[in-house]
């Protein structure tokens, strides 16, 4: 069965993206425009995996991660980000891997490859 | 961080309209003022205290009564309800509250994080312990007191080796371990830690993460020992009594022994040391005083504790404690009892063992505490005979 991947980012043009490269790496893909929905997704999509921006409007990507922690203990989370001050915040620890957003997205699908191999999803 | 969520299940019917770190204690204290007395003294002055279950009480409290410190001097004590940041539910154990706070720690980023519980009666210099746990160059330290070994059902109990490092923690144990040289005694977790601050969120977060009860004891504490420096400091070094005392009240029983124990001639709780006094609110409310010393209508207390307001009008009160504006009427006998706050007590009334909570009138020639059956068919009567009689009820 395909691995579910639920992509949180709020730029439209880089939500494709991601939505596109990751159906091409064989993953179903699930999309969030903020935080809260992706809380919803959470719920309603089930997913194997969360890739999560951080700086998002409506709820940002560390309250949606403490709240998602907090529903799905052990679902894997990949924060990604071009912002390189969110590992002060304390809630950042509780991500599985940290991206830095980038063209090339060859580092994203060998930490979302390693992530779900560990079979510790679901 | 102080916890003060606590339900005190087995305190009912007192804590039925509030937490346990809000129920009155010695006369015109709450429970929770004997924590905080102990961080302002230890010069701790920057406090959170997590509450969630019926809190209105303790916050009213920790408004009315604990609105001393200096804002302008970064000192503050401020209430924080469980506000569901995270979770919908309440708290699921100790360690989720402080995990649920995260942001708080975020924000103040200290460099190391006390965590006391709002549950219990003691007098403690935390500047003795947080010297140990720098001393010791610990990621954890936890309080110990010594306990009698059958005791072991009620606690968790701490192993330790000979440098007091922590090697074992067993929860609520039939068989504990008992102390190195000292086989009738256990250590008995006083659920006081000092966290160096980035340890700890790393062990709640890991903790969150996974199928846990997320309690320190029975989560966090078990899964440092071996991994993280854990040591233990033991109650006696910053015990300011000297008496080793620390009490628990978790029980209607034990509430009302420790209650009690404060009419001794000189109780092992010392509320009279001026060097380390307990802080709490009480309204403005006139001097105690007796009346009526004429034929057989004589006002008298003995063995007791008068707070301000109360008017002993004609009655007799021996060997019981009368939180403010308690009035006992003439010809009222009250012995060996607890009256809360603006307890009204009628004419040639008769009230033995009993606790009776704030603002119940008592109307004359009511008895209560002489017949248990009888007691027991309108009030909350124990094994050991204490009546108590809850707040709002009409008799």
């Amino acid at each position: 069965m395909k691995k579910k991947i639920l992509v949180v980012e709020d730029e439209e043009s880089l939500r494709l993206l991601y939505e596109e490269e990751l159906m091409a790496e064989g993953y179903e893909v699930l999309t969030a425009g903020n935080g809260r929905e992706a809380i919803q997704q959470l719920e309603t999509g089930k997913p194997d995996l969360i890739l999560l921006d951080i700086v998002m409007p409506v709820m940002d990507g560390m309250e949606a991660l403490g709240r998602i922690v907090g529903k799905e203990r052990k679902i894997p989370i990949i924060l990604n980000t071009s912002y390189s001050g969110y590992r002060e915040n304390f809630m950042s620890w509780a991500a599985d891997a940290y991206v830095t957003k980038s063209d090339d997205l060859s580092e994203l699908k060998k930490k979302i490859r390693e992530l779900l191999g560990k079979g510790k999803a679901r | 961080m102080v916890l003060a969520g606590g339900r005190g299940e087995r305190l009912y019917p007192l804590t039925r309209d509030r937490a346990k770190p809000a129920v009155p204690f010695g006369a015109i204290y709450r429970i929770i003022d004997f924590t905080l007395s102990n961080c302002l003294h230890s010069g701790l002055r920057r406090i959170y205290a997590l509450t969630q279950y019926k809190s209105t009480s303790l916050n009213r409290h920790i408004q009315l009564g604990w609105n001393i410190l200096s804002a302008p001097l970064g000192e503050f004590i401020e209430a924080i309800p469980a506000q569901q940041r995270i979770d919908e539910h309440w708290y699921q154990g100790t360690a989720d509250a402080i995990f649920q706070n995260i942001y708080t720690l975020q924000e103040e980023r200290p460099d190391l994080v006390l965590i006391l519980s709002g549950d219990h009666i003691y007098k403690m210099d935390y500047r003795k312990m947080i010297a140990f746990h720098l001393e010791r160059r610990a990621d954890l330290t936890v309080a110990a007191i010594r306990m009698d070994r059958n005791l072991s059902k009620e606690f968790g109990v701490i192993e330790v080796d000979r440098d007091w490092r922590m090697i074992g923690f067993q929860e609520k144990p039939e068989e504990p371990q008992t102390i190195p040289g000292d086989p009738g005694g256990i250590l008995a977790s006083m659920g006081i830690y000092v966290f160096n601050t980035e340890l700890l969120v790393r062990r709640l977060i890991e903790d969150a993460r996974s199928e846990s009860s997320h309690d320190f004891g029975k989560d966090i504490i078990p899964m440092m020992i071996g991994k993280d420096q854990v040591f233990v400091f033991d109650f006696r070094q910053g015990d300011l009594g000297g008496t080793g005392y620390w009490r628990d009240v978790g029980t209607i029983d034990a509430y009302y022994e420790a209650n009690m124990d404060l009419i001794a001639v000189t109780p092992q709780l010392n509320l009279y040391d001026s060097q380390w006094s307990i802080l709490t609110y009480q309204p403005a409310s006139p001097p105690a005083k007796t009346v009526w010393i004429e034929g057989g209508r004589v006002g008298t207390a003995l063995n007791s504790i008068l707070s301000n307001g109360c008017i002993i009008s004609g009655g007799n009160v021996k060997r019981s404690i009368l939180s403010p504006r308690v009035t006992v009427h003439s010809f009222a006998e009250i012995e060996d009892s607890i009256l809360l706050e603006g307890v009204d007590v009628g004419r040639n009334a008769r009230i033995k063992k009993t606790i009776i909570d704030k603002e119940v009138q008592i109307p004359p020639g009511t008895e209560i505490g002489y017949h248990l059956d009888e007691d027991a068919k309108r009030f909350t009567v124990t094994d050991s005979g204490i009546v108590v009689v809850p707040k709002g009820i009409r008799l």
